[in-house]
């Protein structure tokens, strides 16, 4: 199977997905794909089927969520976003983020960590923003710049919700 | 999944925490991250100028216990050796020394990379300090 997701739901590598014409496809495929329709073709049809079915249900739920979908069409245009990808991360992110981890370690447990739930919250919600308007970006100008920054904006927000987890932790 | 005694115990007790004047001339200071898993790590080595030996390393690493134990190794390895000898030291030597596994080496590259960028952060403000001197003679 070589299609990816994108050619898979017949949509084009857009990231600006509206998500209930998603589901529209979802159903509709899902329909043409159930066993019940394949059940008295031969075997290998429904093999086929089966296969197809088990593609979609992979390529909704990766394609209905905007980072997995982001993730995934940078996986698709070549780039390389594994754990090791370690080398590129802006210099001022890092020092941020760690800057941000001594902040919250000094401030102890708990309460004290709220304002802290607040901020990052706020800044997830900025990234979410601006994710948005890169994702409108691309698929209007298809340039690679825009998915580079679509690249470091995923990166950031990672370390962001990673800081949102430890101020969640117990005391 | 369990992590080695080694891991645990630079986990528990980590080597040479802390930070050095990063505004210092002999002092070479490199920052990395790995966003997947949130890791950020400092790590800076001090030089001897005279002698060219790393006489302090010191490290601070937000992560997980690999990434620490990985980190804390690397500062103990660099104490003593010169700038050429701390360049050697490879990813693939620490995950022999922590029995890391496959899933845990990207720490050990992480700390190479963190060697690698202090000692080219410390060689990039000793060159820049080098055509002041040449002026002078």
């Amino acid at each position: 199977m070589t299609r990816d997701y994108f050619e898979f739901l017949e949509l084009p590598r857009n990231l600006d997905i509206d998500p209930k014409d998603l589901e529209q496809r979802f159903y509709a495929f899902s329909r043409k794909h159930h066993p019940d329709v394949h059940a008295r073709k031969s075997a290998e049809d429904r093999a086929q089927a089966e296969e197809a079915a088990a593609i979609l249900n992979d390529a909704y739920r990766t394609l209905r969520d905007p980072i997995k979908r982001a993730q995934y069409l940078l996986k698709l245009e070549g780039f390389d976003i594994g754990e090791q990808g370690t080398k590129d991360v802006p210099p001022e992110l890092l020092e941020e983020v760690f800057e941000l981890n001594e902040a919250i370690e000094e401030s102890g447990k708990g309460e004290a960590l709220e304002p802290f739930r607040v901020r990052f919250a706020g800044m997830q919600g900025e990234i979410d923003t601006e994710l948005q308007h890169k994702f409108a970006e691309w698929d209007r100008a298809r340039d690679r710049a825009i998915l580079a920054a679509i690249r470091g904006l995923l990166n950031r927000r990672k370390y962001i919700t990673n800081l949102i987890a430890q101020t969640n932790v117990p005391d | 999944m369990a992590y080695s005694d080694k891991v645990l115990d630079h986990y528990n007790n980590p080597r040479n925490v802390g930070s050095l004047d990063k505004n210092a001339d002999n002092v070479g200071t490199g920052m990395v991250g790995a966003p997947e898993c949130g890791d950020v790590m400092k790590l800076q080595i001090k030089v001897d100028d005279a002698s060219g030996i790393i006489e302090d390393a010191k490290f601070k690493t937000f992560g997980c216990g690999s990434a620490i134990a990985s980190s804390s190794l690397a500062t103990e390895w660099l104490k003593g050796k010169t700038v050429d000898q701390a360049l050697a030291i490879k990813n693939t030597d620490i995950v022999n020394e922590l029995s890391l596994p496959p899933v845990k080496i990207h720490c050990s590259v992480l700390a190479e990379d963190a060697i690698k960028a202090a000692i080219s952060d410390y060689r990039a403000k000793q060159s820049k300090k080098a055509p002041a001197e040449q002026t002078v003679a």
